[in-house]
């Protein structure tokens, strides 16, 4: 879709993701980016909400396989995105909306990379279609 | 001598197990007409919409409305008794979540229409008549509610001032409910007028739940012999008591059957399904992504367990077209 910028949110685990990197540089290069203590950290109503404000995708970087701090935060975070992605679709979400990528970056130079691809991926799905609820209607 | 308080007990898209609930009260419902003068109750006695019209501005004092609103004419009847009520109750799961038929959020008005009124194996439509909210049969007008695009929870329509939950409420809250209504003793408005807590927190099979739950299999109830004593989820099936507010009486549970979420989040949490979603995860053991999707895809229509009874006032609300 000519000239859609998809909105996205990234949860990146600080164990892992730019620890040694300047944060600054990172937050200029990468919108919406919130460092967490932790992907397992990431409640499944974090992501809901994330889409609920209109974001077109979200993604979770978590630290690779076996080297998670709390043990399996990453592995729990997994599991728990693939369950959600079941109930994605039945809102008429695409899963591939949700996206968890493992891997060690502690000076963040690989973040905006992978915020970079999965905008692509997003930019071929188009936005997020509305759920055109009616605006409240109390009085 | 006062005058007593009027009351008014409504159905909206519900069907008509709220209003029985009231009459389950037994005995108890001849304390409530003794007590207060019921001005409108379409279920059990013969009042019309003129009758409500008629009365003045915050004239009936309670309001029991039960069902969400569904079509133009449950939207008009719930502000119509807004306008002329001090209190509202939102009665059952339908009123305060959306209840299970708010699961037609899943769906648009569109494919509900196709599939009622025409592709359904029982449907005889060769002229493809769907209902309208005007046509003019023989030259003379008629009329019908406008089916709305989604489901709506009462709140969604109107000002509500408490919640009783329930598919449907059992008596003792209900009676509290009354109750504390009649004696001036109703908590902060919005409050829900139920415990705050999960279920699990009264269940009699708590003590057989493990620390650590470790679901290696799903299994339907219909499937197995379930234990009556041990806690479900200890026992493979997916009861939905860890994310749903307790005081049901555990009616479900003391007949072998799970719980099913129909008295809502528990205090303070927005949307069960997803609360729910995290917790199962961690209680899913795999041993790699493909134990994991076995598992998973083993769980027959997960959104519906999820929102069976709250889908209008999850976070999402209804399907994205």
């Amino acid at each position: 879709m000519a000239g859609f910028e998809p909105k996205l949110v990234c949860f990146s685990c600080k164990f892992g993701w730019g620890y040694l990197g300047d944060e600054a540089k990172i937050d200029s290069q990468v919108k919406n980016r919130v460092p967490i203590i932790c992907s397992g950290k990431v409640d499944a109503t974090h992501i809901l909400d994330a889409f609920k404000a209109g974001a077109d995708g979200v993604l979770i970087l978590g630290c690779s396989e076996d080297n998670c701090h709390y043990q399996d935060g990453n592995l729990e975070a997994q599991k728990r995105v693939y369950l959600l992605q079941k109930v994605l679709a039945a809102y008429g979400i695409e899963p591939e909306r949700v996206k968890v990528e493992l891997s060690t970056d502690p000076e963040g130079k690989k973040i905006a990379e992978a915020v970079k691809r999965f905008s692509e991926a997003i930019k071929k799905l188009g936005p997020l279609g509305k759920a055109e609820v009616e605006v409240s209607r109390v009085a | 001598m006062t005058a007593k308080p009027k009351i008014a007990i409504a159905w909206l898209g519900s069907c008509g197990g709220c209003d029985e609930a009231v009459v389950d009260i037994n005995k108890d419902i001849l304390k409530v007409a003794e007590a207060t003068d019921i001005i409108f109750w379409p279920v059990a006695l013969d009042f019309k919409y003129h009758h409500l019209e008629a009365l003045g501005k915050g004239e009936i004092a309670l309001s029991i409305i039960n069902g969400n609103v569904r079509n133009s004419e449950h939207e008009e009847v719930a502000k119509l008794i807004r306008a002329k009520t001090r209190v509202v109750l939102a009665f059952g799961a339908c009123a305060c979540f959306g209840g299970t038929p708010g699961m037609a959020n899943f769906r648009s008005k569109e494919d509900i229409f196709n599939w009622v009124y025409r592709d359904a194996p029982t449907v005889v439509n060769p002229k493809g008549n769907y209902p309208q909210p005007r046509s003019q049969p023989n030259g003379k007008e008629l009329t019908l509610p406008e089916f709305y695009e989604q489901v709506f929870a009462l709140n969604q329509i109107i000002d509500v001032d408490y919640y009783l939950p329930g598919c449907p409420p059992p008596p003792d809250l209900i009676l509290n409910a009354i109750d504390a209504f009649l004696e001036d003793k109703l908590p902060p408005k919005g409050s829900t007028l139920a415990p705050q807590k999960a279920l699990c927190d009264s269940c009699k099979r708590n003590t057989t739940k493990p620390r650590n739950v470790e679901i290696h299999d799903i299994k339907r109830i219909h499937e197995v012999e379930a234990s009556p004593d041990i806690c479900f989820l200890a026992q493979d099936i997916i009861c939905m008591g860890i994310a749903t507010r307790g005081g049901c009486g555990e009616s479900c549970i003391n007949i072998n059957l799970p719980c099913r979420g129909c008295f809502g989040p528990v205090e303070g949490v927005k949307d069960a399904g997803a609360k729910y979603v995290s917790a199962l995860a961690s209680m899913l053991e795999a041993e790699d992504d493909k134990d994991l999707k076995k598992l998973v895809d083993k769980i027959d229509d997960l959104p519906g367990y999820l929102y069976r009874f709250s889908l209008p006032s999850s976070i999402l609300v209804k399907k994205r077209k």
